[in-house]
């Protein structure tokens, strides 16, 4: 990263010179290429290059930030750091990490970050022109993008820390629009990682993703025996993930609160935050901890919360490696890494003869603001399939399904083996199909 | 900010593999937040956020580069990027500055002459009213945010734009709890203001005590019941309806690409013939306000639906050339790492002619939402969700008691057609919108509505 070495150290002197006992620098650095084609042409087509760092410093006991994006006046930044620090009146202690050693990471080479930009926008107008030749339904897609970058991340203080990352990434999505008569109806589908070149996986969960929304009719309203399926699974996980992270046990806003070692889900239901996971795996989290791997729940029983050193320290416990900041302007908070819902043994075929009869959930909508992660309760749009017998009869739209979090863990009688992981965001979070007792549906 | 040569140098360089058009986005953001948990500071953030893009088009092609260096090797070699997209040679030159757009900051109390500890006091105030309001009060955080928000636009076509954007936005959220219950209730003012809004817009004690009595109340009511009834709903974040069911519809984003039902529908009418319905980026001090749009184009009043007759979509400069349809002021992004594109700024249905209490009076049994969350909408389809964070359970007209879970979903176009009352009073009340280009502040307004029929979801059994 140009310039870092010379920016950091002027920080830490100027903050050294205004009374800090530590100070932190974080710096990321992201240099990506994406394009999205449409109708044989390119639509959009973006190069980025782009830096951020972000003083952290040790004032008196207390944390101060300050962000900026400009590699100058490392003296004004410290000033502004300082100030925040100053007014904080929480007690609670962050300490910083000091120097430690990292666990060896086995990264999977990512060739497609390497090939030119024509290259890239072959793989982006190749895998129209098969979605498009996959179903003759198919209308037009309204994305078709392909991404690779190559994000920095270092993480250096005074205490000696020396974190130093790269990440070489690269994704493709596929959205086709379905046309029958007048009805139109998009699909949706991604892939992460090297193998983007082989998206024929993805063309088909998107058009029959697009073709389950024909037809569809709501459900008289009730009591429904439900599977939900992996990527709404996953969906739900991660907009309740929040409920794990200590802080928001220890600040009173978690329903998780006072639950440790106590049974939260059914017996099949284990979970687990993994940063050693084959596709995404990371040596250290966003505070420079090295990475362990944590068992959250297991058969049912919460075993731990996911820790920052912060959070930690409060607890008298370790850190579980699990700091994360929203983003490099943020301050140091908590995310999962890999979180997901251990597999079972049963395919999705299986769990839907096991469901019998019932609805299967296919995705939900609404998550940023139809659940309280206080409480638990959740109220979401919903689509689906109705099934009768074992079979599935037709395609369900207009409603709703409501619930509590903590009801549908305890609820969940079986865990399916088909693990995905939803787009990655502030962490990765998996799950496999859930085969659930009950939910309440509001339809007609 | 930066020289006029490297501009220009900047703008040429962009055209020179066929493009014909070129722009330079400039920002320069600085940020302060500070949150308070249960009366204690617990973060305070400063953020400046610098960088440029660089923007090339080709008839309705576009291409995009960004970074976070302002310097003139950086941005040349931001311009080669975006044009490296295209494989032409030059066919458009670079016009003189022929528009030049100074948008003015408004702010009479910049926050440049503010310290944390005049932020701190408001949130001390929020949170002791929040408290003070019930002993189920269990927890409060109040949040404080303001940015400084400056732009500079230059495009091949002779257009140089500034906008300063101040905004500012003051949060409370209060948790009650009782017998392992927990419910929440949030007030969140914002305005395109300075340090003033507070002496002139934002009553902290105010907010914090709302926030205080939503959660209360909501942690005494039963379970809403679902299935399809009539809804009224209050005005303010109601507004939130129009924004997720219509609008976003209207935007070219989907418009232009055809993923809209909204469609060819210009002339039309597509809403009952009390609704009318505006965006308007030019009102002085709102949280959706600017002066200039992210393109460098004045900012716009535009009347989207007049009497149920729609007149207009929302079109930045890439959509005017798909739709073949005038730029109405809408291009706008969160910051330089996006190309801009068509959005809301200030959305709300205009006040009709309506008595707000009469509307309950005579709906019979159904739904009061008397405060929205949040939702979301499929454009293609336009089927939409959204949240009731207080909500009101109504009975032989009469207000019987709160209810708590409800979720609104329907069909944009179904529900424009089905409201039957537009009340007198319209007012409005910020969000952060989320879209391509980003996540933009925005505010949703209307007056007190109904919707004659529409599907509510809760657990609380069948209606």
């Amino acid at each position: 990263m140009i310039g870092f070495d010379e920016f950091k150290e002027a920080c830490f002197r100027a903050a050294k010179e205004l009374g800090c006992d530590e100070a932190e620098l974080y710096a990321v650095s992201d240099r990506s290429f994406s394009v999205n084609v449409l109708d044989g042409e390119i639509e959009k087509y973006s190069v980025a290059g782009n830096t951020g760092v972000n003083l952290r410093v040790m004032f008196n006991g207390k944390n101060g930030y300050a962000y900026t994006e400009a590699f100058e006046d490392a003296q004004g930044l410290a000033a502004h750091a300082v100030d925040n620090a100053k007014v904080i009146e929480n007690d609670d202690v962050h300490p910083m990490q000091g120097a430690c050693s990292y666990p060896e990471i086995e990264k999977k080479p990512n060739p497609i970050v390497d090939l030119t930009e024509e290259e890239k926008i072959n793989i982006a107008l190749n895998l129209e022109v098969d979605t498009k030749a996959f179903d003759d339904r198919v209308n037009r897609l309204s994305h078709c993008s392909v991404v690779t970058g190559v994000s920095e991340v270092h993480i250096h203080n005074t205490r000696g820390l020396r974190a130093d990352s790269e990440d070489r990434y690269s994704y493709a999505v596929v959205s086709p629009i379905l046309r029958q008569g007048e009805d139109e109806h998009s699909g949706f589908a991604f892939k992460f990682g090297p193998d983007i070149t082989d998206y024929n996986s993805i063309i088909k969960e998107s058009v029959d993703n697009a073709l389950m929304e024909f037809n569809a009719k709501t459900v008289d309203s009730g009591e429904y025996r439900i599977l939900l399926r992996n990527d709404a699974a996953a969906e739900l996980l991660q907009a309740f993930c929040g409920v794990f992270f200590a802080e928001r046990v220890q600040k009173g806003l978690s329903l998780l609160a006072g639950r440790l070692n106590g049974r939260i889900a059914g017996e099949a239901v284990s979970v687990v935050d993994d940063p050693f996971e084959a596709d995404n795996p990371r040596a250290f989290d966003d505070e420079g901890v090295p990475s362990v791997l944590t068992n959250v729940i297991e058969n049912g029983i919460l075993k731990s919360y996911l820790y920052n050193l912060k959070s930690a320290l409060k607890d008298g416990v370790s850190s579980t490696s699990n700091a994360g900041r929203a983003g490099a302007a943020a301050p140091v908070g908590t995310a999962p890494s890999n979180f997901y819902i251990v597999k079972g043994e049963k395919s999705y075929k299986e769990l839907i003869t096991e469901l019998n009869s019932g609805l299967i959930i296919t995705s939900l909508d609404g998550l940023h603001a139809g659940l309280n992660t206080v409480s638990g309760d959740f109220s979401l749009m919903a689509r689906g399939l109705l099934v009768d017998c074992g079979s599935i009869i037709r395609s369900v739209d207009q409603i709703t399904v409501a619930g509590n979090f903590l009801v549908l863990m305890q609820g969940i009688l079986c865990v399916g083996s088909d693990l995905k992981f939803g787009i990655p965001g502030g962490g990765r979070v998996g799950s496999p199909s859930l085969l659930i007792d009950k939910l309440v549906i509001s339809g007609k | 900010m930066i020289n006029n040569s490297i501009i220009s140098a900047v703008l040429y360089e962009a055209l020179k593999t066929g493009g014909d058009f070129s722009e330079l986005f400039l920002q320069d953001t600085e940020m302060n937040s500070v949150s308070m948990v249960n009366g204690k500071v617990e973060t305070a953030n400063y953020q400046r956020k610098v960088g440029a893009g660089v923007r090339v088009l080709k008839g309705t092609s576009s291409a995009y580069a960004y970074c976070s260096e302002l310097g003139e090797e950086a941005l040349i070699a931001a311009a080669k990027a975006a044009a490296a997209a295209l494989k032409g040679a030059r066919e458009f030159e670079t016009k003189a500055v022929c528009a030049e757009r100074l948008g003015r900051s408004g702010a009479r109390i910049p926050f440049s002459e503010i310290d944390n500890l005049k932020r701190i006091e408001l949130l001390k105030r929020g949170t002791e009213a929040a408290k003070a309001h019930s002993s189920e009060i269990t927890q409060v955080i109040a949040s404080y945010m303001d940015c400084d928000h400056r732009i500079w636009v230059y495009n091949s076509e002779g257009v140089h734009a500034e906008d300063r954007r101040p905004r500012t936005r003051f949060a409370v959220q209060s948790v009650a709890m009782a017998d392992g219950v927990a419910q929440t209730g949030s007030v969140s003012p914002g305005f395109g203001m300075g340090f003033e809004a507070y002496s002139e817009r934002i009553d902290a004690e105010k907010v914090g005590a709302r926030a205080s009595e939503i959660a209360v109340t909501m942690l005494h009511a039963p379970e809403c019941p679902s299935g399809q009834m009539p809804v009224v709903i209050d005005g303010g974040f109601g507004g939130v309806i129009l924004h997720e069911a219509c609008v976003h519809g209207l935007e070219a984003t989907s418009v232009g690409r055809g993923n809209s039902v909204f469609c060819n529908k210009l002339g039309q009418r597509i809403a009952s013939d009390i609704v009318t319905a505006v965006d308007d980026g030019t009102i002085p001090g709102e949280w959706g306000s600017m002066n200039y749009d992210d393109e460098g184009n004045p900012a716009g009043r535009n009347v989207l639906i007049e009497n149920g007759v729609l007149k207009s979509y929302l079109v930045d400069i890439l959509g005017s050339r798909l739709m073949d349809h005038p730029v109405t002021g809408s291009g706008r992004r969160q910051g330089y790492d996006f190309a801009p594109t068509s959005r809301m700024t200030n959305t709300f249905f205009a006040p009709g002619k309506d008595d707000e209490a009469e509307m309950i009076a005579s709906m019979g049994e159904g739904l009061f939402a008397a405060k929205m969350g949040g939702g979301s909408v499929d454009p293609l389809t336009g089927e939409f969700n959204f949240a009731v964070s207080e909500g009101y359970w109504v009975k032989d007209g009469k207000i019987a008691y709160p209810v708590r879970g409800a979720t609104l979903i329907g069909k944009g176009a179904d529900v424009l057609m089905k409201i039957d009352r537009v009340g007198k009073n319209m007012w409005m009340e910020p969000g952060m919108c989320g879209s391509v280009s980003g996540s933009i502040p925005t505010n949703v307004g209307q007056p007190r509505i109904r919707v004659s029929e529409l599907t509510v979801g809760g657990k609380g059994g069948s209606k």
